[in-house]
């Protein structure tokens, strides 16, 4: 062999190699998932009082593995996390005060009872005695206290820690960064507390089932202030049991659970990314959603598939917005003109292939308020051509721009066939901009924006979460601009409203005045199209994110 | 892979210097006596001349729907089928296909051919340091990983820049303009009124401005090297000598005697990059820098026909636009190797 | 070898100089556009007050020429890149560290496979050279390099796994699963052309040399002619050249390819901090990637030099 071959073969086999060492090094370094993330639990030892599982709470001991696809959460600290991703896990590691059922009714969690003062503003708290983290340590009202200061203190990070927590009387100095202590937030003894609003809000029990409410333990984060959330100590009914990022995530029943050990042992998410609806077929996942394209088939009642097939509504609306107070739409002849000339039902059932039904409303199916009627303007192109050649603009339109969130390669086909409607039926063209989402909610706050399409999710079952949060004048998500006094004095006045049926009729009214302003089209609501295997009983798909697990049995 | 490709294509088009005339000519008839060339020429000009003309052409408009036409097949009154919202797949392709050909020559005219060509000849000429610092620059610049950092640039800087062009746009608003634009189908006056006011940034060009200015500024460094290299041979040659002795202008020589001698790397390159540009827009609009909805494109197209079910029931929607764009790709590598040949037979 | 250390040296010199120069346009550019981490990061509920906290509380607020120091301070210093916004709780070496192992996983193999089947079949073509074969094998690997990945790829999905059911479609499963295969043939056909018509071409080259016309004189018989010198002497130019550029591709991630099989490679990820405004990921993988390209020039370089004496001798001229 010639020297020239040997050096070639030697120089092209070192190039590689080194190549790749350069990349291994940063490899080595990150490591990832060849070690262990290691971050203390706790205070190390479990509690002496940690018991056999089930002997204290009644109930067998959880039993059977539920397999599910999954993508790995961000950050799983609940006072932070703002990603659906990362709150499907929080919801079942970490627990609050109180709790939503599947009924989204509150329920008990780790406060067992409260009482309210006479004038409202005051909840006072007593909490579970069998409350412990889970790592056996009873849950004190000192960790209340702590959890809710920390979710609030600038140092934490979190944005939406003002919104929730933010009734609390002295709440919103500890979140200025003026004061460390919440003052009206007072701990009467070990297992009680007292929580004193700034008005009587009947809303506000359902803020604290909303993960920023969350407990965390105190000790855990003081020991591994950078590192905790890789092994969280919880007060859920589910443990973390292993995080490998990019692969899976094993979640275990905590059997000591104040509530009652939960029925299902382990839940095990596959994070590694491929079609899930296959993954299912080959028997491989137990639960999986179906995505638009499949749907047609597995609703076809003769698909095999089909029996597996269930549907549930969730609460969200999928909306047109105007801005109100820029030209052409401070007139709401025109966007009344806007409302009438989409047939919604049409997109629906051709584009969208009837997955998801035709918003009736603001309100969504299970949000308390909801009514069945059609509030919405129909389809009816000859109205919005009268209306729009009544309007002040008419003839004279300008540019009109429909924003929408998304970075894809195109729009939905939804949003051009809107635009095409308008273009069929107004005779107007109106240009699509697509921004990603960070640009996009900035420039929708800064008014940019004629109209855009965009989706809201109700995060607790009030109408307070959509009516007052997006229309109130001075609110900061209202982002429509939109300024009635009439309303505004309308929702502060439902804010207290104590008899719950009075309340409701506000709401109602409220929500039928906007739609008929205009100020939304309704398009959409939301419905969770999913394939259920038949030996898992008693799994639900609740509309919000709360927790599921604790009560299914897979007898596979 | 695309530099790859055009790395290639220079490398193997090694000329030595020659009296521009008869080079060019005797290239072109060699050329045209490969029939393998003369079918790729053929097809890209179907291809551009379509494009061209293509408001002409298409039955249907691009963003034209009817719902009650959804996902038909093949048929008479559309003879590629129709998509999801009902739009006619023929007459899609055919917009598209006018935003390939204004997109391709715009990106290879200024990155391919300008860039390259006057810094690499800079380079070559001037020596020194103009040499050293172009010669640097395009090392920092190819360096960095060009993908991620088209990604990041699009992201930050495109919606000002578009911005920019627009309020530009609102200055020289003038009758010519407007009526330039409208001829070259930059707006269509006719289908709607206030897009030619703003030609470039309604049309999406402007978008696409910046993402072609990014690959101009990291592509040109391959060809630039090539040209230079290629200078600094010429510059020594015999008849360059003879004319700056005779006191001939810098740019006299530069325009006269260089420029025509590295034609043949030129124009290999600008055929390998119209080519690559055609592809890379395909996947740039899939990841949401490309071009724009609602602008046709190819991108476009297929994103909308990839999808799974779509692919396996539709399979159409697809595979035709595919099969277009991958042939005029085909076409101008094809043509790239046939210049190769034309231009290096003799050197052999 | 003075000459060959000291241009190793000042390669290496470069690269400080063009990772500061990479770094400062890199930071510059993140923090100009709209959107930062922490308003996209939010989800529905917009407050623009809590978010104006948040900034200052990660030092976002400052003045972006400040930012940029602590930054490289920081990294030089004690070799920090930060905290990801999106995955706060890990260092960003851990969370890009095995992303890049499977990238690069991928790449390699790609690369195997593509001078796997382009050497020979450029070999094969040159010396075929005069037949219909010789365009046609250059061709046909062409018309593969001519169909966008975003076509290849769906195609050969639907074909092999949802059809044939032969392979996964798309997920990970671990770097030596099926799930390899898709992306990886997806990844090398189009390299293949390049390669092919490379290796062609030094063939060619290397044919009409006189010291084949001299082993020919001197008997040798065909086949150990072309085997032994030809193939060798074609072999070394191709494969340093060649590497050199592919390793640009490679390094840069398959991005299409991971997204569309959902493998989670850097690519991908990439794609997704960029969108994410994840700036300090964003910097991480610009840098190491910069750096793995001036090293990988670098030892393509050298590898060029120290093979083949001529190429040394006309540096000056490259």
């Amino acid at each position: 062999m010639s020297s020239k071959l040997t050096l070639g073969i030697v120089g092209v086999a070192a190039a590689l190699i080194i190549g790749l060492a350069v990349i291994l090094v940063v490899v080595a370094g990150g490591g990832g998932d060849k070690k262990d993330t290691s971050a203390t639990t706790g205070s190390g030892t479990p509690a002496a009082s940690a018991t056999k599982a089930g002997a204290d709470f009644g109930g067998k001991a959880a039993s059977g593995e539920l397999r599910l696809r999954g993508e790995d959460p961000l950050f799983l600290d609940p006072a932070v996390a703002q990603d659906a991703g990362s709150a499907v896990y929080i919801v079942e590691i970490f627990s609050g005060l109180v709790r939503l059922d599947k009924d989204l009714k509150i329920q008990p969690d780790v406060a067992e009872s409260w009482d309210a003062s006479a004038d409202g503003k005051t909840l006072t708290f007593h909490l579970n005695k069998k409350a412990t983290f889970q790592d056996g340590r009873p849950v004190t009202t000192d960790d209340i206290k702590y959890s809710f200061e920390r979710a609030l203190s600038p140092d934490t990070g979190s944005v939406t820690s003002e919104n929730f927590l933010g009734d609390i009387v002295g709440a919103k100095e500890v979140s200025r960064g003026r004061s460390k202590v919440i003052s009206g937030l007072k701990v009467i003894d070990d297992s009680t507390l007292s929580i004193t609003l700034d008005a009587a809000k009947p809303y506000f029990l359902y803020k604290l089932a909303y993960p920023t409410a969350f407990i965390v333990d105190r000790r855990q984060i003081e020991a591994n202030p950078k590192r905790w959330t890789q092994k969280p100590n919880g007060t859920g009914p589910y443990k973390l049991k292993e995080w490998k990022l990019g692969e899976k995530i094993t979640l275990e029943a905590y059997d000591n659970h104040h509530l009652g050990a939960p029925k299902l042992k382990t839940v095990r998410y596959d994070l590694t990314g491929g079609s899930s609806l296959v993954a299912y077929e080959d028997g491989d996942i137990d639960i999986t959603g179906i995505g638009l394209d499949d749907l047609d088939r597995i609703q076809d009642p003769a698909d095999k598939l089909h029996k597996e097939y269930t549907q549930t509504p969730r609460q969200s609306i999928d909306y047109l917005g105007f801005n109100t107070n820029v030209p052409p739409f401070d007139d709401p002849l025109v966007r009344q003109a806007f409302a009438l000339a989409v047939d919604r039902k049409k997109i629906a059932e051709v584009v969208l292939k009837g997955a998801i039904p035709v918003a009736t409303g603001i309100l969504a199916p299970g949000v308390p308020g909801y009514s069945a009627d059609d509030k919405t303007y129909p389809f009816d192109p000859q109205k919005a051509k009268d209306l729009l050649a009544q309007s002040k603009y008419a003839g004279k339109l300008p540019e009109i721009t429909l924003a929408e969130s998304g970075a894809g390669a195109t729009v939905g086909p939804t949003t051009e066939a809107i635009v095409q409607f308008w273009k069929d039926n107004l005779g107007v063209d109106v240009k699509i901009q697509q921004a990603e989402s960070g640009t996009f909610f900035q420039d929708i706050d800064n008014g940019r924006y004629q109209m855009f399409h965009l989706g809201w999710i109700m995060d607790y079952p009030d109408p307070e979460d959509v009516l007052d949060i997006l229309f109130y004048s001075k609110s900061k998500q209202n982002n429509t601009r939109y300024n009635n006094p009439a309303i505004d004095a309308k929702l502060e006045a439902a804010r207290t409203e104590a008899d719950t049926e009075k309340r409701l009729t506000i709401y109602q009214d409220v929500e039928k005045q906007l739609i008929k302003d205009a100020v939304w089209v309704p398009m959409f609501f939301d419905t969770t199209h999913a394939l259920v295997k038949p030996y898992v009983k008693g799994f639900e798909f609740p509309p919000v994110i709360i927790e599921r697990f604790r009560d299914v049995e897979v007898t596979r | 892979m695309t530099q790859l490709n055009i790395e290639l294509a220079h490398a193997e088009a090694g000329v030595r210097a020659e009296h521009s005339e008869s080079l060019t000519r005797r290239s072109i008839r060699r050329l045209l006596r490969k029939k393998i060339a003369v079918a790729c020429l053929v097809v890209i000009a179907v291809f551009y001349t379509v494009g061209a003309f293509a408001p002409l052409i298409a039955p249907y408009g691009y963003a034209e729907q009817n719902l009650d036409l959804s996902f038909n097949g093949p048929s008479l009154h559309h003879p590629f089928g129709t998509d999801r919202n009902g739009r006619d797949s023929l007459s899609r392709i055919i917009l598209a296909a006018r935003t390939t050909v204004v997109v391709t020559l715009a990106t290879v005219a200024t990155g391919m051919v300008l860039l390259p060509v006057s810094l690499g000849m800079l380079a070559g000429y001037r020596g020194g340091f103009v040499d050293a610092a172009i010669n640097r620059t395009g090392e920092i610049l190819s360096s960095m990983p060009g993908l991620p950092m088209l990604l990041l640039i699009s992201a930050t800087m495109r919606p000002r820049f578009v911005g920019w062009v627009k309020d530009f746009e609102g200055k020289i608003d003038v009758h010519w303009w407007r009526w330039l634009a409208n001829f070259t189908g930059l707006c269509d006056q006719s289908q709607d009124a206030t897009s030619c006011h703003h030609p470039l940034t309604s049309s999406g060009f402007a978008d696409y401005f910046l993402i072609f200015a990014v690959l101009s500024l990291f592509g040109w460094v391959g060809g630039a090297r090539l040209v230079r290299t290629q200078v600094l041979t010429l510059r020594r040659s015999e008849f360059i000598l003879a004319a700056e002795a005779s006191g001939a202008s810098t740019r006299r020589i530069l325009f006269q005697h260089i420029l025509p001698n590295i034609m043949p790397i030129v124009i290999v390159g600008a055929s390998a990059g119209l080519g690559s540009i055609a592809a890379s827009e395909i996947g740039l609009t899939f990841l949401g820098v490309g071009i724009q909805p609602p602008h046709p494109s190819f991108g476009a197209l297929i994103t909308d026909g990839a999808p799974r079910t779509v692919l396996e029931n539709h399979p159409e929607l697809l595979l035709v636009p595919a099969a277009i764009v991958a042939s005029l790709i085909f076409a101008f590598n094809l043509l790239g190797d046939a210049l190769n040949d034309v231009f290096t037979s003799r050197a052999n | 070898m003075d000459g060959l250390a000291g241009y190793i040296l000042r390669r290496l010199l470069f690269l400080p100089l063009t990772l500061l120069v990479v770094s400062f346009a890199t930071f510059y550019i993140t923090r100009w556009g709209p959107g930062d981490p922490v308003s996209v990061y939010s989800g529905q509920y917009r407050d623009e007050e809590a978010f104006a906290r948040v900034r200052h509380r990660y030092g976002l607020d400052k003045p972006v020429i400040e930012q940029y120091g602590i930054y490289v301070q920081r990294l030089v210093l004690h070799g920090d890149f930060g905290v990801s916004f999106r995955f706060r709780d890990r260092s960003i070496p851990d969370v890009i560290g095995p992303k890049i192992w499977v990238s690069a996983r991928l790449g390699v193999y790609a690369f195997i496979l593509t001078f796997l089947i382009g050497i020979p079949a450029g070999v094969f073509a040159a010396v075929k050279q005069g037949s219909w074969l010789d365009p046609f094998v250059i061709s046909v690997f062409l018309f593969f390099q001519s169909i966008p990945v975003l076509v290849m790829v769906p195609v050969l999905v639907l074909v092999f796994a949802a059809k044939l059911h032969w392979l996964p479609p798309g997920g990970f499963d671990g770097v030596f699963s099926t799930s390899m295969i898709l992306p990886t043939v997806a990844l090398s056909l189009p390299g293949i052309a390049g390669v092919a018509r490379l290796a062609r071409a030094t063939t060619l080259g290397t044919l009409n040399e006189d010291f084949v016309r001299t082993a020919r004189a001197k008997g040798l018989d065909e086949m150990t002619i072309m085997t032994r010198h030809i193939a060798r002497n074609s072999l070394v130019p191709v494969m340093t050249t060649v590497i050199g550029l592919s390793l640009v591709g490679l390094i840069e991630g398959a991005l299409f390819t991971e997204t569309l099989l959902g493998i989670p490679g850097i690519g991908r990820f990439m794609f997704e901090s960029v969108n994410g405004r994840d700036y300090n990921v964003i910097l991480a993988v610009v840098l190491m990637g910069t750096t793995a390209f001036v090293f990988a020039n670098l030892l393509v370089d050298l590898a060029l030099i120290v093979i083949d004496p001529r190429v040394r001798a006309g540096r000056g001229a490259r």
